[in-house]
């Protein structure tokens, strides 16, 4: 009789432990600045979350900006698993900084909860660019070798996964330029610096006059531009993109875990909170738990295989 | 092209937005009549606390302190002959003799008018200008960007003006400090000692609290009450419109305007030099030169009309190319990236409202210095001279703490900003300029970064930076930088000798 009493008892102060939390306020890190991409989706998932988790709670945005996002990343993974502190996370540039130095954590430092936004990689040129389709570019890149370059936000992120996933496609080799960030990258592809880029469709979306998307490297065509064609479906089986979503520091108890997991699908499920994604321009692809789990794995693993056969630094 | 400016007009007068400009004003005629203050280091010591404003009232704020600590500098510099700016040396020349004569009130009515003519005409420059100018910011790429940054590094050349070799010390000292971090292409660490905090590299807003805002607090700590009984009942003071009349320098005021927009235009050198450029050239077409220096009020026009003119003419490559050419302008322009808004062509596309606010508040910035810093409060504010300096220092030293720690949130910046301010101390003690080192920061980092990136792009190939008529022109000014002051130095050379 002992055993099982014991059992009822542990999971009544289970339940009792799961009523009280939060009882005060969740942290969400964010390891960019204020006003960015990552740090806009962890406003407003927060924003939602607290009225998820109900009885008054307080989810707070801590900005934690540094070291490409790693001192944001560091911080939740050694941060104690209690489910006060989550973070935001950034695939695959989280995982793919722990290839090219010395990280304090890894793929297993994290409790997935959920991924929200999904953000697909392109094949994009200026406007006024004599390449009018992914072939033209392609065709001019195997013609002379490395003559066509492209323009990246950073080594080691989605974009240079990309461009690199399509020259293995392709066996085209182009030149890779790495810029200081999108936008400058963005502005060289329109002023005609470099001859392509490889940003995400989101990072396109302001300017549909002065950009020309060739190919997105998704499995689908995006809601937001059916017009343009997959590389998938122009015959280069290359898929990229940068995902955004929320982990907690590994070890996280399962019954904190699976609240925090159903909150988070209640957010996703508020049509307020799609409208508002939609808003930001934020494409959402909602993984739960062991979906999200699996991408992370399965992005370290294109991470470490880059890593091993072109290192970048 | 211009429609932007004009709709962006009534958000300018949105109450908040321009009670910033407002209390920016009279802020930073307070900080620039305190001797060592500069607005540099007002501006960065303040930029911190903007973060969480709507980024017009942040910006107004700015606009406000520039234009007023430019204009402040000529109250300690008339009245005690202690400039309370950089900017401001050129006008103890006149200033002081001035107020000797006991004229010091009509000196600093002179100076207030002439700072305000400066900065309106700035700010029309930055209208005219910009726009159209952001139009072309796309023929800019890598290649062209960095002979821009090495025109600027050569245009420090204009800054030395004492010793030459501790201002080339001082450069070198900030192009090394734009090396830490993580390097531009491969992300490899440089001189971080394995400190996450310094992947990114150096803060611009904690090498400026610590260099441009220690140094002078020790200072101010220092040097308890030396000069400061200023007897403001000496201050001839007579309404500011029946002075006005009395002001009769339009060819100087246009000559200082222009010298001082093309000197704010160009990275590198700032509103110091524009002052003594103005002054020299007003001295040497004027009819009666002999009286200069003891007590022309010309001269105090030509001064201050240059200093001030330099202001928002100093934001016109930040806004369009994103680089900055002066400190402050550096710091305004970290203050519109936490904002979220890039500079570049898409700056003024996404953001017009803003960015052309942003103009349209450094004109009544400009305007708003007569009256309030004219009409009503000349006297008050040379009163302040006479606050106690420990007092001050503190409260300072209290803001530069805050500031730098909001900035990201951690107490490492704040140890970096000492050490900085260490540093600053020390050089500034052993008389090396400041502002190379700001400028190497800079622009060393812009150079290095798209210089490999250009390379990248040709393909290792050098001959990719001269391809095009943009880099070649930037060239060319850069050369003419470089070897124009010698050749005109032999050319005198030579006709003084025929």
């Amino acid at each position: 009789m002992k055993t099982p009493l014991t059992a009822l008892a542990l999971a009544l102060m289970a339940t009792a432990a799961v009523a009280e939390y939060p009882e005060k306020p969740v942290e969400v890190v964010v390891g960019y600045s204020a006003g960015g991409g990552t740090d806009v989706m962890a406003r407003t998932v927060a924003q939602f979350l607290e009225r998820e988790l109900g009885d008054g709670a307080s989810v707070v945005v801590k900005n934690m900006p540094g070291a490409g996002g790693q001192i944001g990343f560091t911080e939740v993974s050694e941060a104690a698993p209690d489910g006060y502190t989550l973070g935001t996370f950034n695939l695959p540039a989280a995982l793919a900084l722990t290839k090219d130095r010395a990280a304090d954590y890894d793929v297993d430092s994290f409790t997935y909860l959920a991924n929200f936004v999904e953000d697909p990689n392109t094949i994009t040129v200026a406007a006024t660019s004599p390449f009018q389709t992914l072939d033209e570019l392609i065709d001019a890149a195997k013609a002379d070798p490395g003559a066509i370059t492209l323009g990246l936000s950073s080594l080691g992120g989605n974009d240079h996964f990309a461009a690199n996933m399509m020259q293995d496609a392709s066996g085209a080799e182009f030149t890779l330029v790495p810029f200081k960030g999108a936008s400058n990258a963005r502005t060289a592809i329109m002023g005609g610096h470099v001859a392509a880029g490889t940003m995400t469709l989101g990072q396109t979306s302001n300017f549909p006059d002065d950009l020309r998307v060739l190919a997105l490297l998704a499995n689908e065509r995006s809601p937001f531009r059916p017009d343009v064609p997959t590389a998938k479906e122009l015959g280069y089986d290359v898929q990229m993109s940068s995902l955004r979503g929320i982990v907690a520091p590994a070890g996280l108890d399962d019954a904190t875990t699976d609240q925090l997991r159903a909150a988070l699908s209640a957010v996703n499920e508020n049509p307020d909170f799609q409208a508002m994604m939609a808003e930001q321009g934020n494409p959402i692809a909602f993984k739960v738990g062991g979906d999200f789990a699996a991408i992370a794995a399965e992005q370290d693993g294109i991470a470490a295989q880059i890593w091993a056969e072109t290192p970048w630094k | 092209m211009y429609s932007d400016l004009f709709h962006a007009l009534p958000d300018v007068f949105a109450w908040t937005n321009f009670a910033a400009v407002v209390i920016g004003v009279i802020a930073g005629i307070v900080v620039g009549a305190m001797p060592g203050l500069s607005a540099t280091m007002a501006i960065s010591v303040l930029v911190p606390f903007t973060f969480g404003l709507e980024p017009l009232v942040a910006l107004g704020l700015m606009a406000g302190i520039y234009n007023g600590a430019m204009y402040g500098g000529a109250i300690p510099a008339v009245l005690l002959r202690i400039p309370g700016t950089p900017a401001a040396v050129a006008t103890t020349f006149d200033g002081y003799p001035m107020a000797q004569k006991g004229e010091g009130g009509f000196a600093l009515q002179v100076a207030v008018v002439s700072s305000s003519i400066g900065g309106i005409a700035s700010a029309f420059a930055l209208m005219l200008l910009a726009p159209p100018l952001s139009k072309v910011t796309l023929l800019f790429g890598p290649s062209e960007v960095f002979w821009v940054a090495v025109f600027g590094l050569a245009s420090i050349i204009f800054l030395l003006g004492g010793n030459p070799v501790k201002g080339l010390i001082s450069a070198c000292f900030g192009v090394f400090v734009s090396v830490i971090g993580s390097d531009p292409i491969y992300g490899n660490d440089r001189f971080t000692f394995g400190q996450l905090e310094m992947l990114d590299g150096i803060n611009i807003v904690i090498l400026l609290v610590g260099l441009y805002a220690l140094p002078p607090v020790i200072d101010l700590l220092e040097t308890p009450l030396k000069t400061d009984g200023v007897n403001s009942s000496k201050l001839g003071t007579e309404p500011i419109w029946k002075a006005l009349p009395r002001m009769n320098y339009w060819k100087t005021w246009l000559r200082g305007s222009l010298l001082g927009i093309w000197i704010g235009i160009l990275p590198g050198a700032g509103g110091s030099m524009a002052a003594f450029m103005s002054y020299n050239e007003a001295r040497r077409t004027s009819k009666h030169p002999e009286k200069w220096g003891e007590g022309e009020p010309e001269g105090v026009a030509a001064a201050e009309v240059a200093n001030n003119a330099d202001t928002a003419s100093a934001l016109i490559p930040a806004l369009t190319l994103g680089i900055p050419g002066t400190a402050v302008a550096a710091v305004m322009l970290g203050g519109l990236l936490v904002h979220g808004l890039q500079p570049g062509p898409m700056l003024f596309r996404d953001n017009p409202d803003i960015v052309f606010g942003f103009m349209w508040q450094f004109l009544f910035g400009a305007i708003l210095l007569v009256l309030l810093g004219g009409s009503l409060a000349t006297n008050s504010f040379a009163r302040l001279l006479n606050l106690p300096r420990p007092l001050l220092g503190s409260v300072i030293i209290v803001l530069m703490l805050i500031g730098v720690y909001s900035i990201h949130g951690r107490m490492f910046d704040v140890y970096l900003m000492l050490g900085f301010g260490a540093i600053g101390w020390v050089m500034d003690r052993l008389k090396f300029p400041l502002p190379p080192v700001v400028l190497g920061l800079i622009l060393g980092g812009f150079a290095e970064e798209n210089l490999r990136l250009a390379l990248r792009i040709g393909r290792g190939d050098p001959m990719v930076l001269f391809q095009n008529t943009t880099s070649l022109i930037l060239v060319a000014l850069t050369v003419a930088v470089v070897v124009g002051p010698t050749l005109k130095k032999r050319f005198i050379d030579r006709r003084e000798k025929a």
